[in-house]
């Protein structure tokens, strides 16, 4: 019998895989409020490496405390973090998995400011405001872009300081990278907007400042959305199509990048990403954290609360997503891009039976696939398909609800229909928190008055 | 230690915290920016709303449109709008104030039996509010009263059964107390009258009635006493020249075309011919039409159609093409197809009545047909004919006030494009024979009520009286008809047949019969 495809390493120009399963990034508000990360997401991210998954991409990590997308998640805008994130490395491991930093900046795209952020807009490419919530940007100037391009080359090298096995830049979804590459966001006139040269000149520029940083033997890839679908709300203009994306994925290749992960969409969330349902009643019960983020807040949450009111939203949201598959859906621009590129390309959105992934890396369309929500909802994944199941007993339903609880909740499974009851789901919640850190005794010096 | 004064400044700046978030500064920003549009949002959607509001109450009062139904045929001939009243009424409220604003008119009263309208009681023995011949209806919010058929088609009698006096009200027949030309003229005169004016108006409203709301007052003071005053100074303007030189109708008698001609064919009056400005005739008896269909209907004549005769002499009531009651007018016609006069009450010695039949069926029967033990016989060679005036002789005024010019208006606008066009209306050179059923109800006699009596009318024409009074209900029984005094004329109330449209002559049949035949005719009459 020849070998599962699934469970053959992955050989990057840096770094070997043992599977080509990837956990995507995904997390929860586990960490401190000055950004160093804790015990709790130590115990998040191995429970997706006991699980059998071949490498973790980690969730979004700042490079700098402006760039935060939800307070609450551990940065790496310190050196003084570096041994929390190398205990990090350390623990994924030893659970037979590598471990890899997303290194991101959430641009306007920043849904709860926390206290460090909230009384001063957003930087980004545009000073127009975020599309669906209304959040509030202004435009970087020349200098906060080389600023930008440094701590993305710093976080890269506390990443590598800290023994970790590589770098993820997330120019997908939305954030600041999107912000630069998209034709519907960025309306720049200097040499970072216009063509798409332009546009992408911030991206490459940050390639070009790790590789300066960190040299060519450390594993960078880029995850970036094939495209931007941008009109969700209906009067934005479309954003980037395929074409382009293929040209940036040509240029990142050429820049230094060792592997491209494929996404779609230039918000987060977005109907396309993660594709599945929406939960209004959830949305409803979690939306008002994020309330006071932006200008056009309490319109959505209106939206969302009253019934009458959701099929507006619903018409609007699910419009773009017709005729489109959830698992896999974006296995065609993937492998566009794969075609167009020499370096390994990982494919995320929906992915969860065997067969499927099976396919998609067999017929060339990619060489791995990046998981989150069904791999939140079964941690041991991998493990059924190496017993030769092609889908778990309990599959993720795509119903989004972790994603929707993200902003309020501890992240973790909040389908109703995969537990018992109530109960039985919190206390999957709450596993995360078992392994307690040792508490210590502060010395006098540890105490600011 | 001295206390610190803070500055109002500082006080403002104290009520407002500044925000906290870089959001809430850019909504406070924005808030300070568009609160004007905001608050001018805000007054345009509460005038909106305000709007819509009294615009929906306004359209459902405009909208309103309607009148009492009486389940009772003859109340409903008495009291039920035929669609008079949108533009040809007074407001109720109007009504009732004008006896206390014009007490002269009235002669003190506070109802209108001063210009002969009859009040009955209802069934509960209390006094009705409205006269007979005066009917109500609720148009665009507001309580209008005006004529229908019983206006001038209900009359009083006064009989003596059994020694005992009674006066009766009798549905159908001429309407021999109404005075409509000095109703008509204290109308029009009130419209001039500053008494009329808004202020002494709602005065007098608010001691007749309930007190006016300020809404209704308001409606009352710019909208509807102004309209009914411009109302009034138009057709005031049309119909007094008219009126001026006119003799004075009288009661139970009207001028059916020549008021139609100014203000329904809006004829200016200098257009008219001298000779066709007076058409005073009496008000007819509507007993049992059913067979009349076909007949000559009106006094000369002139139309062969029953609905159309109705229908035109509901606009000679006040109804338009927009606001007749068709369905009302309908019901009304229906009931007038075989309601019978009430029987004679004369009991006349047989035996003269008998011979008197023999007179009536050789020389009377032929134009007029007879009454038989069965009823009234509506055969006779040329019964609903016309006579040529030639022929007849009878006042030729009458005939005259009806011409070619009034038809061709008539055929060619009333209704126009509707089932109910006019087509039957012709101009005929003479009265129409007309069958006497009712004939004791039905005095004074000729087409102008110019003849008192039946004995009068076999008088020859020289000999029939002059000047007679002419506003009692009581029976003559040796003459048949109403009781009529001589008078002086220029007396109030005497009929002077030297007026023009007043003329006794014609009609001489039967005046050259030998005294007993005619003594014996009458009593025939009698049993009419």
């Amino acid at each position: 019998m020849t070998q599962d495809v699934i469970f053959t390493p992955l050989r990057f120009r840096n770094l070997e895989v043992k599977n080509r399963i990837f956990r995507s990034s995904i997390s929860g508000r586990f960490d401190n409020e000055d950004g160093s990360l804790t015990q709790t997401r130590i115990n998040w991210e191995c429970k997706f490496a006991k699980g059998g998954a071949g490498a973790i991409i980690s969730s979004y990590v700042p490079v700098l405390m402006e760039g935060r997308i939800i307070a609450g998640y551990a940065t790496v805008h310190r050196d003084d973090f570096i041994p929390l994130w190398k205990r990090l490395g350390d623990a994924v491991h030893s659970f037979g998995a590598k471990f890899i930093m997303q290194l991101s900046h959430s641009g306007r795209q920043m849904d709860v400011p926390g206290v460090h952020n909230y009384a001063r807009p957003t930087l980004s490419s545009t000073s127009r405001k975020e599309s669906l919530h209304g959040f509030l940007c202004r435009a970087m100037s020349r200098q906060e872009i080389d600023r930008t391009i440094h701590a993305f080359a710093r976080g890269a090298w506390r990443a590598r300081e800290a023994g970790l096995d590589g770098v993820e830049l997330h120019a997908a979804n939305g954030y600041l990278f999107t912000q630069f590459l998209s034709a519907g966001i960025n309306d720049r006139k200097d040499d970072y907007g216009g063509s798409l040269a332009n546009r992408a000149r911030f991206l490459l520029d940050v390639i070009r400042a790790i590789r300066a940083e960190v040299g060519s033997g450390f594993h960078l890839q880029v995850k970036i959305s094939a495209i931007d679908y941008n009109n969700v709300v209906p009067w934005e203009g479309k954003g980037n199509t395929l074409d382009d994306s293929v040209q940036v994925a040509r240029w990142c290749e050429a820049a230094g990048a060792d592997a491209l992960h494929v996404s779609l969409g230039s918000l987060f969330p977005h109907p396309l990403n993660p594709p599945g349902d929406f939960s209004f009643e959830t949305i409803s019960a979690t939306y008002d954290a994020m309330i006071s983020s932006g200008v056009s807040t309490m319109r959505n949450f209106l939206l969302f609360r009253y019934p009458a009111l959701r099929p507006l939203f619903h018409w609007i949201w699910f419009r773009m997503k017709k005729g489109r598959p959830v698992e896999g859906i974006g296995l065609d621009e993937a492998r566009a891009i794969k075609k167009a590129v020499n370096i390994p390309v990982l494919s995320t959105g929906g992915w969860q039976t065997a067969s499927k992934i099976r396919a998609a890396i067999e017929a060339g369309g990619c060489d791995g696939v990046s998981i989150a929500r069904s791999l939140v909802a079964n941690p041991d994944l991998p493990k059924f398909w190496a017993a030769g199941d092609d889908l778990p007993p309990r599959p993720c339903t795509y119903c989004n609800r972790c994603l929707l609880n993200a902003p309020k909740n501890p992240m973790g499974c909040y389908e109703p229909k995969r537990f018992p009851d109530h109960d039985t789901m919190v206390e999957q919640l709450m596993t995360i928190y078992k392994a307690h850190p040792v508490l210590q005794v502060p010395s006098p010096a540890d105490i600011v008055p | 230690m001295k206390p610190r004064i803070i500055s109002d400044h500082e006080l403002r700046s104290m009520s407002r915290e500044p925000p906290v978030t870089a959001t809430q500064e850019a909504l406070q920003r924005r808030w300070r920016l568009w609160t004007p549009v905001y608050i001018l949002l805000a007054l345009i959607a509460v005038i909106g709303i305000v709007g819509a509001v009294l615009g929906v109450t306004l359209l459902w009062i405009v909208s309103q449109n309607r009148t009492p139904h009486y389940a009772d045929i003859v109340e409903h001939f008495k009291y039920a709008s035929i669609g008079a009243e949108p533009t040809s009424g007074f407001p109720y409220r109007i009504w009732r104030a004008l006896p206390k604003l014009f007490p002269e008119a009235f002669g003190g009263r506070d109802d209108y039996a001063a210009f002969g309208f009859l009040y009955e009681n209802d069934a509960n023995g209390r006094p009705r509010d409205l006269p007979i011949g005066i009917a109500q209806r609720e148009y665009r919010g507001v309580e209008i009263v005006w004529f229908n058929c019983a206006t001038c088609h209900t009359g009083t009698v006064t009989v003596n059964e059994g020694g005992k006096t009674t006066r009766r009200i009798v549905p159908g027949m001429p309407s021999n107390n109404l005075d409509l030309y000095r109703f008509v003229r204290f109308v029009l005169d009130a419209g001039a009258d500053e008494r009329l004016s808004p202020d002494s108006l709602i005065t007098a409203m608010n001691a007749t009635g309930k007190k006016l709301g300020w809404i209704e007052e308001i409606i009352y003071r710019w909208y509807v006493i102004p309209t009914l005053r411009e109302g009034l100074i138009q057709r005031r303007s049309r119909l007094l020249p008219l009126l001026a030189q006119q003799p004075g109708w009288g009661p139970g008698r009207v001028d059916t075309f020549n008021p139609y001609k100014l203000l329904q064919a809006n004829i200016p009056i200098g257009s008219l011919d001298p000779k066709e400005l007076v058409g005073t005739a009496d008000f007819p008896s509507i007993f049992y039409q059913r067979p009349r269909e076909g007949m000559h209907l009106h006094w000369d004549g002139n139309n062969t159609s029953l609905a159309e005769r109705n229908l035109s002499a509901a606009l000679g009531a006040g109804v338009t093409a927009d606001t007749v009651d068709h369905a009302s007018i309908e019901r009304t016609a229906d009931w007038l197809l075989d309601l019978r006069p009430p029987p004679s009450p004369y009991r006349p010695d047989p035996a003269a009545v008998a011979r008197g039949r023999d007179v009536y069926m050789r020389a009377c029967a032929g134009c007029h047909g007879s009454q038989g033990a069965d009823g009234y016989a509506f055969t006779g060679e040329t019964i609903g004919q016309v006579e040529t005036i030639d022929k007849i002789g009878t006042d030729r005024f009458r005939l005259d006030s009806y011409t070619e010019r009034l038809r061709d208006f008539q055929l060619s606008e009333f209704f126009k494009g509707t089932k109910y066009q006019f087509k039957h209306f012709e101009k005929t050179n003479g009265y129409a024979n007309i069958p006497l059923d009712g004939l004791w109800l039905r005095a004074p006699y000729l087409h102008n009520g110019s003849v008192p009596t039946l004995a009068d009318l076999l008088a020859p024409p020289a000999q029939r009286p002059k000047l007679f009074l002419r506003k009692s209900d009581e029976l003559d029984a040796a003459r048949g008809g109403f009781v009529a005094p001589a008078c002086t004329a220029g007396q109030a109330g005497c009929f002077n047949t030297q007026d023009r449209g007043n003329g006794n002559g014609g009609h001489a049949y039967g005046t050259d019969l030998p005294d007993a035949d005619k003594s014996d005719l009458l009593a025939y009459l009698l049993t009419f």
